[in-house]
């Protein structure tokens, strides 16, 4: 059983993350905000007695749960639909280098006297709007895997579908995210 | 095999630009505003309060149902069962005697109204027999003189 202390750490451990996928899925700070808040109420209340370790995983899953309570209440199911057409996307993955982006990140982010507060503070608000553009189903795979930290297994179970599906969400939001950035003119 | 070391590379630079990337979406998320991060702090709150009252409730009715007794042993169910049986069956029980004594109460007063009429009836100075009379229905029927 999860005392108030471990509750209380994994809770803030986790709150600005979910936040931060909420309001990509969700567009909106105040709803995200119910939506979290409802989410830890949730978990506090009703999962209470099992222990630390398995908060993280029920947690996503409370979350995921709320954010689609949310949908259905503002009636708006057909938006999320849309934005699931990722399955039927074109695979665009060789069309550049993947290699040319991660070297043009770390060039341009990776030192932190390389670049002033200004621009990397751009970057940062560029690559945000980049991730809230991905389709919601990639999303969510790059964020729970690569953010949240699940593995592939995890992050399967937590979406619904097979760790294939996992894989190809992530290689695709990957490939989205590098070929934006590189569009945007982050070059090494 | 070239293919497959291929895809391995391809598989390593994903991971090494999603850790990266997944960094900076860290980065800029630990400078939320304040009003929100504030917002979360008063959540996670109120969160460990409802675990708190969860526990609490949850431990209240597991020794609900073991009773300790003075000579330390334990009994699951004792008095207090035995009592919140009683206080749900006591309202029925006094539900059905009331309705039997209310229909013993209706069937005394009818029993008495009869009894009243008949001895009004048999102490009257007109026979009983009269009122089967034909002619005594024609006289109470016609006006008076």
């Amino acid at each position: 059983m999860a005392t108030d202390k471990e509750l209380s750490d994994f809770l803030k451990s986790v709150e600005k993350r979910a936040f931060k996928r909420t309001v990509y899925a969700v567009r909106g700070d105040d709803a995200a905000l119910d939506i979290v808040q409802d989410a830890m109420i949730r978990l506090a209340e009703k999962y209470v007695d099992r222990p630390a370790a398995e908060l993280p995983l029920i947690f996503q899953r409370i979350l995921s749960n709320a954010t689609m309570d949310w949908f259905r209440r503002q009636k708006v199911r057909n938006a999320v639909m849309t934005n699931l057409s990722d399955f039927e996307g074109s695979d665009e993955q060789g069309d550049f280098d993947l290699l040319e982006t991660l070297e043009a990140v770390e060039g341009t982010l990776g030192t932190e006297s390389a670049s002033d507060t200004v621009s990397r503070s751009q970057i940062l608000a560029l690559i945000d709007g980049q991730v809230a553009e991905l389709p919601a189903r990639q999303r969510e795979a790059f964020l729970l895997r690569y953010w949240e930290e699940f593995d592939v297994a995890e992050t399967a179970a937590l979406m619904g579908c097979s760790e294939g599906s996992v894989k190809t969400h992530c290689s695709r939001a990957v490939h989205a995210l590098a070929k934006a950035l590189r569009a945007k003119g982050i070059t090494p | 095999m070239t293919s497959q070391i291929d895809a391995q590379e391809t598989e390593l630079l994903q991971t090494r630009l999603s850790a990266r990337l997944a960094a900076l979406l860290g980065e800029q998320v630990s400078a939320l505003p304040h009003d929100i991060t504030e917002r979360l702090r008063v959540s996670r709150e109120q969160a460990v309060v409802r675990a708190r009252i969860a526990r609490r409730h949850a431990e209240t009715a597991s020794a609900s149902t073991v009773v300790a007794l003075p000579g330390g042993l334990a009994v699951f169910g004792g008095p207090s069962a035995w009592w919140q049986r009683m206080a749900n069956v006591l309202p029925l029980l006094v539900l059905v005697a009331g309705l039997l004594l209310i229909e013993h109460w209706t069937a005394r007063e009818q029993v008495l109204a009869a009894a009243d009429i008949d001895t009004v009836l048999l102490s009257d100075d007109l026979p009983p027999g009269a009122y089967a009379d034909p002619g005594f229905a024609e006289f109470l029927k016609s006006p008076p003189p």
